[in-house]
């Protein structure tokens, strides 16, 4: 195990136990958004996230046993993280035999072909997020609303925030900012909360798993960037905030760019990063066909991690 | 305006490998270091332009008026090829360095299918809408086509580089693997979708 | 047929199919293979080429001067290539409007000029249009397959028939990314079956 997560460029993982502890620390720093989900989006949530974590695992053991003949590794927990962070990226009215298609690719396409966790370039449950999308754009645009009643959730459906300004409606229609901090918006199932994705955050920022500098580039970007064009025409154009509540931003930033395996090494780098995600996350959001554009920020930046770790090279390995 | 969204069209909504699906050889084949990728993309960009403006000439003065566009694809290999050993003599003499850096490429090129495929595709289409056609617009079009191009290639000579570094199971490793990752990265292409 | 010459024909099947195994004319396997009737097509039309070019070729071969033979190789499959263009857009002009560039650029489909270099200069005239035959037909099996995957997984049909109904396809298939996705596993899986045979071969030969 220890042989296997050893490559250059990437000198976090360590050992076992040190992956272990990472893992379910973010798996536990998610818990808060997923309570929420639960409360406003009811039994589906939870059917989807034991789906999702549960075919991610079993796929990861299958193809490790069968196909790689090594010896399982699901217990490090990575796989766990891969499918709550899947689960969290769609919504909750999702079909269950997608959300088994979005494990297979997220494991059998974007991790277990370059050898498992450690050695993927880019991070298996936005890979998978993306495929569905593209591959379901259906299923996988129709949001339920929020009703804080237990079940029944997915009987009403309507626009998240980023489809409504995308399609030019009614913009006295946007859910307020309170409504966003909390969670009550459509949108894929564990993004609607701000406010418990940021306690997590600030609970893997207190732990040391991920550094500031990747999710504060990448919010900050978006926010100025959606400042200018606010300001230069308010009319077209909607407040920054409104950019930085709704949407996969706050989940996008801290829980997915942050994925060590697939950021850049050095505190520079980050920053690049994340600057570079934020950047093409408003670029996609306003010129773009999706409404949303964190996922193919994100990935399209992880493409760019190898350049961007020969540009600013990790301090250990500087004379 | 209407160039800068030419431009940013066919660098990254029409990406020329990971969109149309040309130039995929070299892509595969020569993208293992970023430093080969950045040399290819040079050598790439300035035989795509000499040979779009020359193409595009040809089918304007020539081909056009004498109504013989269906010897198209012969004339206009012919003219890339004879092209790509110009550029390669000319260059050994006026510029020893520069054929250093950029020599091994040129022959590869002539097989390219992204040089041909630009050539016959500015033909077939308005570059600039109400523009009709223009050589102008055809070069520029090439130049940028070919900017994706060396993009594309550099971004996956860095991935490449990476995936050297650590083990890929045994089945996947070389060919399978790359095109795995190429895959994904179209994906992540396609965000780019109807940008302009 | 001897056994050699039947070797000439089948060994581009699948032991040495051009696209799987030598990787070549990669940029038609992916642009072309959305659906199994433009991978027939396509596999046809290819073929062709590589039959006349590596007939012609091989009968030429102490013709033509050997500084000047890429350029003359270039000229004779551009010409079969010319040929087969506007027949398809005379006889088939739907084919032709999906395959659009593509065939055309079969003049630089590395598998044509490749065969002609590596075989048709050096061999006879039957051997030749054996070679570029079997070479054609490695070359159609290889489109078809990767087209079949991709017209079932993302039409959700075989052949225009539709088998899977439209709320299970998945879309990316018959696009770009779906592309290299579904030739890569189809390479890794023929390269891993084409090892097994050969390593077999091997122990059987031991023994």
């Amino acid at each position: 195990m220890d042989k296997l997560l050893h490559i250059s460029g990437s000198p976090h993982v360590h050992s076992d136990e040190s992956v272990k502890k990472i893992m379910w620390s973010v798996v536990l720093s998610l818990v808060p958004a997923f309570l929420v989900s639960v409360y406003y989006f009811g039994l589906p949530v939870i059917i989807l996230t034991l789906v999702s974590i549960g075919c991610c695992v079993l796929f990861e053991y299958l193809i490790q046993r069968y196909m790689l003949h090594q010896k399982p590794s699901v217990d490090d927990g990575s796989a766990v993280v891969t499918g709550l962070l899947l689960a969290f990226n769609v919504p909750s009215s999702l079909p269950i035999w997608i959300m088994v298609v979005g494990a297979l690719v997220a494991i059998g396409i974007a991790k277990m072909p370059y050898g498992g966790l450690g050695h993927n370039p880019f991070n298996p449950a936005l890979v998978a997020r993306v495929t569905l999308l593209i591959a379901f754009p259906v299923q996988m645009t129709t949001w339920p609303v929020p009703t804080p009643i237990w079940g029944f959730a997915d009987a009403v459906t309507g626009p998240t925030t980023l489809g409504l300004i995308k399609e030019g409606g009614d913009l006295t229609q946007l859910p307020s900012y309170v409504d966003m901090l909390i969670g009550q918006m459509g949108g894929s199932f564990g993004e609607v909360s701000a406010i418990a994705l940021l306690i997590g955050a600030a609970f893997l920022l207190w732990k040391r798993i991920i550094t500031w500098h990747i999710p504060v580039s990448f919010i900050a970007t978006v926010f100025i960037i959606a400042g200018i064009f606010h300001m230069a025409n308010p009319a077209e154009y909607v407040n920054p905030m409104i950019h930085l509540l709704s949407g996969g931003l706050i989940l996008g930033a801290c829980f997915m760019a942050t994925d060590m395996v697939t950021s850049p090494t050095s505190p520079w780098g980050m920053i690049v990063f994340g600057c570079g995600c934020g950047l093409l996350t408003i670029i996609i959001r306003i010129f773009g066909a999706y409404p949303e554009g964190v996922s193919f920020s994100i990935l399209l930046m992880n493409a760019v991690v190898p350049l961007i770790n020969k540009g600013f090279k990790p301090k250990q390995f500087a004379h | 305006m209407e160039y800068i969204i030419m431009i940013i069209g066919a660098v990254l909504v029409n990406n020329i490998i990971l969109v149309q699906f040309l130039g995929i050889c070299p892509f595969l084949g020569v993208s293992s270091k970023v430093n080969t990728a950045l040399g290819m993309g040079a050598a790439v960009t300035f035989v795509m332009a000499l040979a779009t403006l020359v193409t595009s000439l040809m089918q304007k003065y020539v081909l056009e008026p004498l109504s013989i566009t269906y010897l198209q694809t012969i004339v206009f290999i012919l003219v890339i090829a004879s092209l790509v050993q110009m550029v390669e003599i000319m260059l050994k003499k006026v510029s020893p360095s520069l054929y250093r850096a950029l020599g091994v490429f040129l022959p590869l090129i002539t097989t390219n299918c992204a040089v041909l495929g630009v050539a016959i595709n500015v033909t077939q289409q308005t570059i600039i809408p109400g523009h009709g056609f223009s050589v102008i617009d055809n070069t520029l079009y090439a130049i940028a086509i070919a900017i994706g191009f060396t993009l594309a290639i550099t971004i996956f000579a860095g991935l490449r580089e990476q995936l050297e570094l650590v083990e890929i199971p045994k089945g996947m490793k070389g060919v399978p693997i790359a095109l795995i990752t190429a895959g994904i990265l179209a994906m992540a292409f396609m965000g780019f979708a109807n940008l302009v | 047929m001897s056994n050699s010459k039947l070797n000439i024909l089948t060994k581009g099947f699948f032991k040495e199919n051009p696209t799987l195994i030598l990787v070549l004319g990669c940029c038609p396997t992916l642009a072309v293979t959305t659906s199994v009737v433009n991978a027939l097509g396509m596999g046809a039309a290819t073929t062709f080429v590589l039959l006349m070019s590596n007939m012609l070729i091989s009968a030429l071969k102490n013709v033509i001067p050997d500084k000047v033979r890429i350029p003359s190789y270039i000229v004779i499959i551009a010409t079969f290539v010319s040929m087969i263009d506007l027949l398809i857009q005379g006889f088939l002009p739907s084919l032709s409007a999906s395959l659009g560039v593509f065939i055309p650029l079969i003049v630089v489909n590395c598998i044509v000029l490749g065969r002609a270099e590596a075989f048709a200069n050096k061999n006879t005239v039957f051997d030749s249009l054996l070679d570029g035959l079997g070479m054609g037909i490695g070359f159609t099996i290889a489109l078809t397959l990767i087209g079949g995957i991709r017209e079932i997984l993302g039409s959700g049909s075989f052949l225009g028939f539709q088998l899977i109904p439209a709320e299970y396809n998945m879309l990316i298939f018959v696009l770009a990314p779906g592309a290299f996705l579904v030739f890569g596993f189809v390479m890794a899986a023929v390269r891993y079956i084409v090892n097994k045979r050969e390593e077999k071969k091997k122990h059987c030969a031991a023994e």
